[in-house]
């Protein structure tokens, strides 16, 4: 095989080639769109997506009840140690 | 009869879910061992098979294992859209081969010369596996 012959079976290959991947590669894009817009559109999705942001939420709003729980906790411990101080105090008060 | 019936559905129904399961395996399947083997076989076998059975051809001979440690360089480097590149060009080659052997009358001579339409077939499969993978990632 001479080297012309090689060149020109070579160019043009690499052209037969770059088409047929342009075409398969045309035709993933437009499958991978298709199933974005099926998978954007599919109820299971969706409500999967929408429990995952109520999961999300409601993580949140437990973490900012155990903050207000340990804070009420506190308060009632000072209020408790308050009451049984004013509680003495009147007693040394009815003593006298 | 009717057991007869049932029985056959059953094994269809098997060997249904068999070839899908083969067909989900190839289109979806990591692809970097055969890549490896692709490149391996393309800075190895490629040059010497050609130079033995076509004679001395430089794009062929040369080129060839370029693009295979090419091949290898971004499966190395774990890069998509070097992998897609390397692949292509691989697939190029292994196409290019196919094509010589059947303009040298070389390609229906022995079922052992279709084994470049084997590899043609392979690296274009992995092409498009990686193709996947790329879109798969970007699309989320």
């Amino acid at each position: 095989m001479d080297n012309n012959t090689q060149i020109i079976l070579a160019v043009v290959t690499l052209l037969g080639s770059a088409g047929i991947w342009k075409y398969a590669e045309a035709r993933l894009r437009v499958k991978a769109e298709l199933r974005k817009e099926e998978q954007s559109t599919n109820d299971t999705v969706l409500y999967r997506d929408d429990l995952r942001n109520r999961v999300e939420e409601m993580d949140k709003a437990l973490k900012e009840a155990h903050k207000e729980l340990l804070e009420l906790t506190q308060k009632v411990a000072k209020l408790e140690t308050e009451n049984s101080f004013l509680r003495r105090e009147i007693d040394i008060l009815k003593r006298n | 009869m009717n057991r007869l019936k049932l029985k056959a559905q059953e094994i269809k129904a098997k060997l249904t879910a068999r070839i899908d399961s083969l067909r989900i395996i190839w289109q979806y399947s990591d692809s970097q061992p055969t890549e490896i083997t692709l490149a391996a076989a393309l800075v190895i076998l490629y040059p010497i098979a050609t130079y033995l059975e076509l004679g001395y051809s430089p794009i062929m001979q040369v080129l060839a294992p370029i693009a295979g440690l090419y091949q290898l360089y971004c499966v190395s480097g774990r890069c998509l859209s070097c992998r897609v590149r390397a692949s292509w060009v691989t697939f190029s080659f292994y196409l290019l081969a196919a094509v010589m052997y059947l303009y040298c009358g070389l390609l229906f001579k022995g079922p052992s010369y279709w084994g470049w339409i084997l590899l043609s077939v392979s690296s274009f499969g992995s092409l498009k596996r990686i193709k996947k993978e790329e879109l798969h990632r970007k699309n989320g």
